[in-house]
């Protein structure tokens, strides 16, 4: 699998993750911080986003060493590892 | 009650108290995966009588990279857990004074790491359902303590502690954690004892004998049973009154 695939794939999982656990949050940019001040994640829902992108693209950013803090984290994290 | 049958993990159970709770879910028609080191004669006949309900994957749970391959396995067959049940344990007795290093990881590693990784593997796709149960099962000894079982008890301890902290943090999303503490029962985990300290339990205990599989079997369905979704967080124990 390509990188952009791969980015592509996680990409497309958080938001529809974000569009379903977070109706009401703002449009998704690169730099919105996922949880406080941002979409509001908390930490059972980042933990469940962490095991969808497990399921979907089969590795996971959430649980190597720097907790991601925004969707360019989660998309850089794909590049490194592809 | 749903009669969609359950996705129930239950570790360690090829064998005693394991096997009791592996047959308890195979009869109420749920479909049930278990895993253990090596094969045993009760796992071939499940593989043989139930192989649509049934999987078994050789694991050693000390080792998380199992635990991973273990629970893998079971969402790629059926897609989702409904049900953890955390047997899987080891015993090694002896007073502690005289317990190696590899004494005390070998207990350590499987009951009490073996059991956190599980329960983190499992439950963080629990999350997305918004349900599912967790039993996790701890002894008599973790409360009363037994002369010899230092090491084992304290993973005992400490498996409940995790009950009550993870039924805390899960219970918002409907997922259920609680544990059975079960007494002495008539299986090899008991092997350590002789049958002079095995009659003085008995003499001992109201119920006035040993403990069967099958009496922590139905305690652990009465758990996991989706109608009494206000208990959580919560150690039954199922020992026939010895410690009551």
């Amino acid at each position: 699998m390509s990188n952009g695939t791969t980015q592509q794939l996680a990409e497309q999982t958080v938001r529809s993750f974000v569009a379903r656990v977070k109706p009401e949050a703002p449009e998704l940019e690169l730099d919105t911080p996922l949880y406080a001040e941002g979409v509001g994640l908390d930490s059972l829902e980042a933990a469940e986003l962490s095991a969808l992108l497990e399921d979907e693209v089969g590795s996971d950013p959430f649980t190597s060493d720097e907790m991601p803090q925004t969707l360019r984290d989660i998309l850089a994290f794909y590049e490194v590892a592809a | 009650m749903s009669s969609e049958p359950r996705v129930v993990i239950i570790t360690g159970g090829s064998r005693g108290l394991g096997a009791g709770l592996v047959q308890s879910y195979l009869d109420s028609s749920d479909l049930v995966a278990t895993c253990s080191r090596s094969i045993t004669p009760e796992v071939e006949k499940w593989q043989q009588e139930v192989p649509e309900r049934f999987l078994f994957v050789p694991a050693d749970l000390s080792k998380s990279a199992d635990c991973e391959a273990f629970v893998k396995a079971v969402i790629d067959k059926w897609d989702h857990v409904d049900v953890l049940v955390n047997n899987a344990g080891v015993a090694r007795d002896g007073i502690l004074g005289m317990a190696s290093e590899d004494d005390i990881d070998a207990v350590v590693d499987l009951n009490i790491k073996g059991t956190l990784h599980m329960s983190r593997l499992v439950s963080r796709r629990m999350l997305a359902r918004n349900t599912g149960c967790i039993v996790n099962i701890s002894s008599i000894v973790g409360r009363s303590g037994y002369r010899g079982l230092a090491v084992y008890s304290a993973t005992k301890a400490g498996q409940e502690g995790m009950t009550r902290a993870l039924a805390r943090e899960l219970g918002s999303r409907g997922i259920r954690v609680n544990a059975i503490a079960p007494g002495y029962l008539r299986t090899e985990m008991s092997h350590g004892l002789d049958e002079g300290q095995l009659q003085q339990i008995v003499r001992r205990t109201p119920a006035g004998r040993l403990g069967e599989p099958d009496d922590v079997a139905r305690a652990c369905q009465f758990l996991t049973d989706p109608r009494n979704d206000y208990i959580t967080g919560q150690v039954l124990v199922i020992d026939g009154g010895l410690t009551g």
